[in-house]
């Protein structure tokens, strides 16, 4: 009896052993989670100014007109007086508040003459920035502290308008398009050639390639390399597709770099699934008259269709995420418009993200927040995508 | 367990098939999985359209000897043969002969029930579309699920999946998904060795209904079965082909020592 209640003791002790760290790895990524989401929200207290039209002076201003000038005209035709415009201009704090809330650009003519210089931007000056968290707890003091015409208002940064805007200097302005359209530009490629490379060695390895020391050495070689830190593949992206083939630091360079480095992943996976297929539905086509490849292409890769597509998913969610080797072979870390094909330059989520992470102005936390949201979101509808995928299509043999 | 026979022994044979008239004729043929010698030195003649039952103790080589008559063993590594198969007078193992269109010709249904993972009607529809086929693809499969007795069960269902079915059904799947290919000689390797013995009772009948239009050649376990369903019986012990003749014959009055200790079940 004693030694009974022994036992069953040390199983309960063992199964909380084995319980607390699942537990605490689950509270983490909830309080990560709940963090990140909090991050993407915040209290402003701002003012409103005008509705934000864009000013355009087409006489008395070349290209070569300063800054200043620029700026005092626009705020001029705001209605400010030439105390407050000297003032701001004067004080590197208001002036660098200014600088974040407008864009002042020169627009050229096709031939490069210039037609104008528009002063575009935030319609509203921002007073106050607060967490989520913070804003909550000092909202009474925010209101109470409003001036006539400034209020008090949640601004998600994560809303359509951040799938649609371009990348910016100011936070308000600052949007995932380009980053969003260059990580789908790669994993399409990615796909376009890692698919049928991996699939492609994973069917010659399974069904043609007998077991001979050269097939055992590929074996060991394609475990090692879906263990290589990724930065290796980098640098080896940098020196052949980027220097060597001079490709240069352009979208299909990145997809090629990346291909390699999932390429093992779709292998294995591939692999896996092809040896599940029972050898008896192999015998059943062959007894039939079907030919090696009809035995590969009818019975074996449609029986093992849902490893490879899951197989498949787990790479373009690891081509997603990688950092390393794009920062390696050159992702830009500003991209001016959107990529429009495979040589023009890009840049890719995790390095936007990294880039808003870096940026010294504090609302960029909560752009940065709302990236890292968007780049969770996906990657996890793709992993959720392989679990449902593995479990609909699971054979029972 | 008696000695093993000499290589040079010759098997009793009662009123045995001229070549002739064998749909499939095996001289002289002996087999090698490496250094093991499987079959040595068989000769068997199959009458046309009638059922042809191997029997033996496991590892006689009765599973091996049937699939060299669609060279399945092709398949295995290591494997030698010497001798000819002869199937309608074409020799199966002479230079040049491909082994997918022997196998269009000689269907197989194997021990344990292996449907595709597919639908009832892409399972039979299989070996007609490996040849290219796609013209009346519909006839064909009714055709065959009817041979196979399968059609009244799932004639409403042909869409759903192969995994649906009994045992004993996708059994019958198997046999209609060999039919449909139009062999003229069925090959099957203990077909029933998984089934109830309502479905194996199921599958004797069908046996005995595809007798006629199909040669048959069984491999069965089951001496009974062997009794009710097979025309004639081939017995075979490590390798070496015994005694053959009709099967009444050889379970009532076999002339072997070795069949007769085994019919009556003193070994084996």
């Amino acid at each position: 009896m004693r030694a009974a209640r022994g036992r069953r003791l040390r199983g309960r002790a063992f199964h909380a052993a084995v319980a607390v760290p699942t537990v605490l790895a689950l509270a983490l990524l909830a309080a990560l989670m709940l963090e990140l989401l909090s991050d993407t929200v915040s209290w402003q207290v701002v003012e409103p100014r005008g509705s934000g039209e864009t000013f355009s002076f087409l006489d008395g201003f070349s290209i070569t007109s300063s800054w200043e000038k620029v700026v005092t005209l626009e705020l001029a035709a705001r209605g400010s007086d030439q105390a407050e415009i000297d003032a701001l201009i004067r004080d590197p704090e208001e002036r660098r508040k200014f600088a974040a809330r407008n864009r002042v650009e020169l627009m050229l003519w096709a031939d490069g003459k210039p037609l104008r210089w528009v002063v575009t931007g935030s319609r509203d000056v921002l007073v106050q920035d607060r967490g989520l968290l913070e804003g909550w707890r000092q909202r009474g003091e925010l209101s109470a502290g409003l001036k006539p015409g400034q209020h008090l208002y949640l601004n998600p940064w994560l809303d359509i308008s951040f799938f649609t805007k371009s990348a910016s200097r100011t936070p308000l302005m600052a949007g995932l398009a380009p980053a969003l359209l260059g990580s789908l530009w790669i994993i399409g490629l990615v796909m376009l050639i890692a698919v049928p490379l991996g699939v492609g060695a994973a069917i010659y390895l399974e069904e043609y390639a007998g077991d001979n020391a050269f097939t055992r050495l590929l074996e060991v070689n394609l475990r090692n390399l879906a263990g290589v830190p990724s930065i290796v593949y980098g640098i080896l992206g940098l020196t052949v597709f980027v220097r060597l083939l001079g490709l240069g630091p352009v979208i299909l360079a990145a997809a090629l770099t990346l291909s390699l480095l999932v390429v093992p992943v779709v292998v294995i996976a591939s692999r896996e699934g092809i040896r599940g297929v029972p050898n008896s539905l192999r015998q059943a086509a062959y007894g039939l008259g079907a030919t090696r490849s009809q035995v590969v292409f009818r019975v074996v890769l449609p029986a093992a269709l849902s490893s490879v597509v899951t197989g498949v998913i787990l790479a373009v969610a690891r081509a997603l995420g990688e950092t390393a080797p794009l920062l390696v072979i050159g992702a830009a870390v500003f991209v001016p418009g959107l990529p429009n094909g495979p040589l023009a330059q890009y840049t890719a989520l995790p390095i936007q993200i990294y880039t808003w992470v870096g940026e010294n102005e504090r609302e960029f936390a909560h752009v940065a927040s709302a990236g890292i949201v968007v780049l969770l979101a996906v990657l996890s509808l793709l992993y959720g995508a392989a679990f449902w995928l593995r479990r609909k299509y699971e054979k029972r043999w | 367990m008696s000695k093993a026979l000499p290589e040079d022994h010759s098997t009793v044979r009662t009123d045995p098939v001229s070549v002739d008239e064998a749909v499939v004729a095996i001289d002289s043929f002996s087999l090698w999985y490496g250094g093991f010698k499987a079959l040595k030195s068989v000769s068997l003649t199959v009458p046309r359209g009638q059922v042809t039952a191997l029997i033996g103790a496991s590892g006689c080589g009765k599973s091996t000897l049937l699939r060299s008559i669609n060279r399945m063993n092709d398949l295995v590594d290591g494997v030698r043969t010497e001798g000819r198969v002869l199937y309608e007078g074409h020799e199966l193992y002479s230079v040049g002969v491909d082994p997918v269109e022997v196998r269009r010709r000689v269907g197989m249904v194997f021990q344990k029930p292996n449907p595709f993972p597919k639908s009832i009607f892409d399972n039979v529809a299989f070996g007609p579309r490996l040849t290219g086929r796609t013209s009346d693809l519909g006839a064909v499969v009714e055709r065959a699920l009817k041979d196979a007795a399968l059609w009244d069960e799932v004639h409403g269902n042909l869409k759903g999946s192969a995994f649906g079915l009994s045992g004993g059904q996708q059994q019958r799947l198997c046999i209609a998904r060999a039919l449909a290919t139009e062999p003229a000689v069925l090959l099957m390797d203990e077909p029933t060795s998984a089934l109830d013995p309502i479905a194996t009772d199921r599958i004797e009948r069908l046996i005995a209904d595809l007798k006629g239009k199909y040669t048959v050649i069984i491999v069965t376990h089951n001496m009974q079965q062997a009794g009710r369903v097979s025309d004639r019986t081939a017995f075979m012990h490590l390798g070496t082909l015994v005694e053959e003749g009709p099967t009444d014959q050889i379970f009532t009055a076999p002339k072997h020592e070795l069949t007769e200790r085994y019919v009556s079940g003193r070994f084996g």
